[in-house]
């Protein structure tokens, strides 16, 4: 088990937006969170990505609790990657947007190359690797962004709503990479979706969210 | 009519020859700007970064301190300064007033609040979206804030380069600080007020030429990095 969570509420000021009593996630499956606007279900990402600290309750990570200060969320932010609904790259080439996360773990530069060229080659950008990250199309920033969270080897891929703002070409591809991530790196991935058909050709288990509560 | 085009023509050839007593007042001048630029860059900008960054009680004061400071009038600066280094002052051992170091102090003190105001500004606009994807790809605070000032550049040398038109053009420091000493202290706009005084309008006219080239240089870079900003 890579997650367990009890008690668990965020409140932000007099609304309580996640109120988890209990949730277990394992390690190398796909979960789909589906959940209507406003359910909390970005909440929940950022909290199991590490960026938000819950009002109250536990988490544990691979067994050991989660404290939540600074200096013990930084590391585990280094195992658990988010990638956002509308990602956003750096103001640079795409090489060097999957190059940051490499940096910061001390990679060294002809290692930092292969990964680069191997997560490109995975989510078939590596013909742009050279390009300006910025100028890119909803698709493929999507797709970089993916790539940029798997150069970095992560325990857990967090994806909100991954494919809500690309073409169906883009959808159908992008749902491929996730599948095939998980087979070949047995990487585990929370996406959070709308969409119901999208559930059932993806995901292992599905979780969903209603006005922050658990709906199993 | 005559007498404008004649001051005019006659402005022309001085620059076109290089006059020396021009070049060196133009060589003055850049030489105290760039000097101020550099000096309160090293300090504003860090100081921007940190109040658009961090969170801390008083920030919106000290936003509206600094934005009221923008305001300062030069001769106000002229005037806190040299009761400062003045042969009375608390710094007037040093032997600074009517130097290009005073002159330096005073034009950093005026330009300071300029590039503190215009980094907040272009760090705040940054999208708060590279915070979050710095943090989530593992940097610690330092390698976040480095994330987004890099993303924030083109604003943070737009407002260096805002600084500079500001303070190449002043005239009230460099004057009372300063003192229009030939081949000294003498800038731009002060060997231009002194021109206009004498009667003179030639070297005032060539200098105003100069100046205005100058501006438009900077303001084309300035529209340059502020356009980048919105990549």
């Amino acid at each position: 088990m890579i997650y367990h969570i009890s008690q668990l509420t965020k409140i932000y000021g007099t609304r309580t937006v996640l109120d988890i009593p209990s949730l277990k996630i394992e390690s190398g499956w796909i979960y789909a969170l589906l959940g209507a606007n406003g359910a909390g279900k970005t909440t929940l990402l950022n909290i199991l990505g590490f960026l938000e600290i819950p009002t109250n309750g536990n988490i544990f990570f691979h067994s050991k609790k989660v404290q939540f200060s600074e200096s013990s969320l930084h590391p585990l932010r280094k195992t658990v990657i988010i990638v956002d609904q509308h990602p956003i790259l750096f103001t640079t080439t795409v090489y060097k947007n999957l190059e940051f996360g490499l940096k910061i773990r001390k990679i060294p530069k002809k290692e930092r190359e292969l990964i680069i060229k191997e997560s490109l080659e995975l989510v078939g950008m590596r013909h742009l690797a050279a390009a300006p990250a910025h100028r890119l199309s909803g698709g493929e920033t999507q797709r970089v962004a993916i790539a940029r969270a798997l150069a970095v080897n992560p325990k857990v891929l967090l994806c909100d709503e991954p494919t809500s703002s690309v073409d169906a070409e883009n959808q159908v591809a992008i749902i491929k990479i996730l599948k095939q991530i998980n087979a070949l790196k047995k990487i585990t991935i929370l996406f959070t979706t709308h969409d119901r058909l999208q559930v059932s050709s993806l995901a292992h288990h599905t979780l969903v969210l209603k006005d922050g509560r658990l709906a199993v | 009519m005559d007498f404008f085009i004649d001051s005019l023509y006659s402005a022309f050839l001085l620059v076109v020859s290089l006059d020396p007593e021009m070049v060196n007042i133009v060589q003055v001048s850049l030489k105290v700007s760039t000097t101020s630029t550099v000096i309160a860059s090293l300090m504003g900008v860090p100081i921007g970064f940190f109040v658009a960054f961090e969170s801390f009680p008083g920030k919106r004061i000290v936003i509206t301190c600094l934005n009221t400071l923008l305001a300062l009038p030069t001769v106000v600066i002229g005037l806190f300064v040299y009761g400062f280094i003045s042969r009375r002052g608390l710094l007037g051992p040093l032997d600074l007033l009517y130097t290009q170091k005073a002159m330096v102090i005073g034009q950093t003190i005026l330009i300071l609040p300029i590039v503190a105001t215009f980094t907040i500004a272009a760090i705040s606009r940054i999208d708060e979206r590279y915070r979050k994807t710095a943090m989530t790809l593992g940097a610690n605070r330092w390698q976040t804030a480095v994330a987004v000032f890099r993303e924030a550049r083109f604003g943070i040398i737009a407002a260096v380069i805002a600084a500079f038109g500001r303070v190449i053009s002043e005239v009230g420091i460099s004057m009372m600080l300063g003192g229009n000493a030939r081949g000294f202290t003498r800038t731009m706009t002060t060997a231009m007020a002194l021109e206009y005084d004498k009667g003179q309008f030639t070297l005032a006219v060539a200098l105003g030429i100069i100046l205005l080239g100058l501006s438009f240089g900077i303001n084309l870079l300035f529209h340059f990095f502020q356009g980048r900003t919105r990549i």
